[in-house]
């Protein structure tokens, strides 16, 4: 279960994000919507440890991170947070001096520990679930977009987190593959993953959301199931960016 | 018509008391050999000009019309003989043993034969040691040489008895093994062919010599003494020459063979300097970076003061001051040793610089990518930052080591015998400044150059395999 409660973010005097709140059910899949500046990215920021966070809670299968802890118990509870969330970022940062397999088996290896056979074996699995298991041993400087997108999905599966974070994964790519991604997706999904999805492309959150969030200027305006919220908006704002979407 | 001038070469650098800079009076220069070529000048109706030069260079210099004559005690050597002519002689020297008042285990010349005896380059004693097979120290100057004996860096100093009288006798820590032992002569030297000079230089060494002139300089300097009477004598009492037969002349052939040993050890000390300060530079760069890239406040205030000033001091001067300014504090270290540790403490600065550009270069995202893997910072650094910042660092760092490698010629300075000291002490004796140079090049090329072609294959390999990295992650397509 992830709920996060009354969520705040300031850089300087500028307050990103105003208090948000909402709860998501385990395997369950999470679209935030919104225009740029609304702070969906430093919501994502805020829910992987990049970003500190001013005030309000964050909770995620048994962590709990939340604003006015002391420094070194902050940093403590981050580091376990991290083990919980995996990210795909939107330019994935592969790690270029890596092959595939080294991208994929660098965190299991040396944050988990888990021995090398087992983290490749494992990594196969994954790659061949991501349908790159052809391309174990090249090194990302000689794959393509699509491909990079799913090396860093199964970079980050690989350390089994129970919330996976993807920032914009359908920017880099055309209908066709948005179609495979969001099968792959839902793949996931049914193995037990629960994911928060950022995402510009109303059309790919609405066939792979169970619920939606809306953003805009740092409050959550709207968040219900994903039909209500596409079909039916209850406030002014959302309506208009649904239209203005369109 | 204007007066003719009489233009002379000698080194003026710790060179009491033949020629110097007045402690009192820095802008002017004394000695009694300027004394005495200002009465030879008068004697032979022309001004002296002096012209400040280096020992080891002076006969080729004086080849080079630097000047017209060498006054600095030098002595009739044979194989300066192929290169120069030499005047009537006009003064005895013999040469004098000094080791430390505390030392008891030497009391003559061979006492020496498994200790380091430190003395000036292409001399009398220096090639006297090398007849014997005593291990010797050369140095540029007597300061250098008994600063070093009273360090206990070497065991004993030879000296001539005029500059051991200046610069050992009034100092407490050291006194004189023995005796002054060899009788040698020194003249002036003069460019081959220039004979009419000679006849006028050595007419006015008699003039000097027979008027007294020369005796009260000598006297003057406190070093007028029986062998100088008996040397005089017959020249003041008629006209009868010096017989030159009746000194010793250190003369040593020059040994090609010999040489090419020298020079390869001189190769395999230039080698230890360049790695080990490499090692130094390339370890002590890396905290450096960091401790100015991402350090608190003090630590990068640290930094920066350090790679500040190793940058904007000249790398002699601090070879220099850790040679001869950290003894002040009881750290005394031997030459190779000062040279690499200063070499790698210099270029860690510069080493520092090229590590914090490339971590600078790598994309923050590099690193939030490897934290929300859950890795710890050092470990993010270890494993994703520094791999692939040392893959930037590669080339500029390749560069560095090939330029360390030459800059170790500097430890000339403090006396190290590396390639660059060897050339010119192996040259400045023989002359063969053309071929040693020639060997001398082959031998720093034979070492960087497999450095240089070693560095090209690991960027070569670490480049093949991420070509077109970064830049098709970065702009998605």
């Amino acid at each position: 279960m992830i709920r996060v409660t009354d969520l705040r973010k300031r850089f300087g005097n500028d307050e990103i994000l105003k208090g948000i709140t909402f709860e998501i059910a385990p395997q369950t899949v999470l679209g935030v919507i919104g225009a740029s500046g609304s702070g969906k990215s430093t919501l994502l920021r805020c829910l992987n440890g990049l970003e500190t966070i001013d005030g309000g809670t964050i909770e995620c299968n048994g962590v709990r991170l939340e604003a006015g802890l002391s420094h070194a118990e902050y940093r403590r509870r981050v580091k376990e947070l991290r083990l919980k969330v995996g990210t795909v970022f939107q330019h994935f940062y592969l790690f270029p001096h890596l092959s595939v397999l080294g991208n994929i088996i660098e965190a299991p290896v040396h944050v988990l520990h888990s021995p090398k056979k087992t983290a490749e074996a494992e990594a196969f699995e994954l790659l061949d679930s991501v349908g790159m298991k052809q391309a174990a041993r090249r090194y990302p400087g000689s794959l393509s977009g699509g491909e990079l997108q799913r090396v860093a999905i199964a970079r980050a599966l690989a350390m089994h987190p129970a919330l996976l974070l993807l920032d914009e994964p359908t920017s880099a790519l055309d209908p066709r593959r948005m179609n495979s991604l969001r099968a792959l997706l839902r793949t996931f999904v049914d193995r037990g993953h629960t994911m928060i999805i950022i995402s510009h492309s109303i059309g790919f959150l609405g066939g792979v959301s169970d619920n939606i969030l809306f953003m805009e200027g740092g409050v959550a305006v709207e968040f219900g199931p994903t039909g209500e919220v596409l079909n039916s908006p209850q406030d002014p704002r959302t309506k208009d960016f649904l239209q203005q979407a369109e | 018509m204007a007066q003719k001038v009489l233009r002379w070469g000698a080194d003026p650098s710790g060179g009491a008391p033949y020629v110097f800079t007045d402690p009192a009076n820095p802008d002017r220069y004394i000695g009694y050999e300027k004394e005495m070529v200002d009465a030879l000048a008068q004697a032979m109706g022309r001004r002296a000009e002096f012209v400040p030069s280096d020992w080891e260079t002076l006969v080729s210099a004086l080849q080079r019309n630097s000047f017209d004559v060498i006054v600095n005690g030098l002595e009739p050597t044979g194989d300066r003989a192929q290169q120069i002519l030499f005047s009537k002689p006009y003064y005895i020297f013999q040469l004098q043993l000094t080791v430390r008042r505390d030392d008891n285990r030497i009391n003559s010349i061979d006492d020496c034969k498994n200790r380091i005896v430190g003395t000036l380059a292409n001399t009398a004693a220096s090639r006297l040691l090398e007849q014997q097979g005593i291990p010797l120290r050369s140095y540029a100057d007597p300061v250098g040489a008994y600063r070093d004996l009273e360090l206990k860096r070497i065991d004993a100093v030879v000296m001539d008895v005029p500059a051991e009288a200046f610069y050992a006798r009034p100092n407490t820590k050291l006194r004189p093994a023995g005796p002054p032992f060899t009788r040698g002569l020194y003249v002036i030297g003069l460019r081959k062919g220039d004979l009419a000079l000679k006849t006028e230089v050595d007419a006015a060494i008699d003039k000097i010599i027979f008027d007294g002139t020369l005796e009260n300089i000598l006297k003057k300097w406190g070093l007028w003494n029986d062998a100088q009477v008996e040397f005089q004598a017959p020249i003041r009492s008629g006209t009868q020459s010096t017989k030159v037969e009746e000194y010793t002349s250190t003369t040593t052939t020059f040994n090609w063979g010999e040489a090419l040993w020298r020079l390869t050890r001189a190769a395999a000390v230039t080698v230890l300097i360049a790695l080990g300060s490499m090692v130094i530079a390339v370890v002590l760069g890396l905290p450096l970076a960091v401790g100015q890239w991402k350090g608190p406040a003090w630590a990068r205030a640290f930094c920066t003061l350090y790679v500040e000033f190793f940058r904007g001091t000249p790398v002699l001067v601090q070879l220099l001051f850790l040679y001869f300014g950290l003894p002040v504090i009881g750290i005394a270290m031997p030459g190779w040793l000062t040279a690499l540790v200063g070499l790698g403490l210099n270029y860690a600065a510069y080493e520092s610089q090229v590590y914090r550009a490339s971590l600078e270069a790598i994309p923050n995202g590099q690193w939030e990518a490897a934290y929300s893997l859950g890795m710890s910072p050092v470990l993010a650094f270890r494993r994703i930052i520094m791999p692939q910042a040392f893959r930037i660092a590669l080339p500029p760092m390749t560069n560095d080591f090939v330029s360390l490698f030459k800059d170790t010629s500097v430890a000339f300075a403090i006396s190290v015998w590396e390639l660059a000291t060897a050339y010119r002490e192996l040259a400045n004796a023989s002359g063969q400044f053309l071929l040693l140079g020639l060997a001398v090049s082959a031998f720093y090329l034979a070492m960087s150059l497999p450095m240089a072609h070693l560095a090209r294959r690991l960027e070569r390999r670490l480049s093949n395999r991420t070509t077109e990295r970064l830049v098709e992650q970065e702009a998605p397509v």
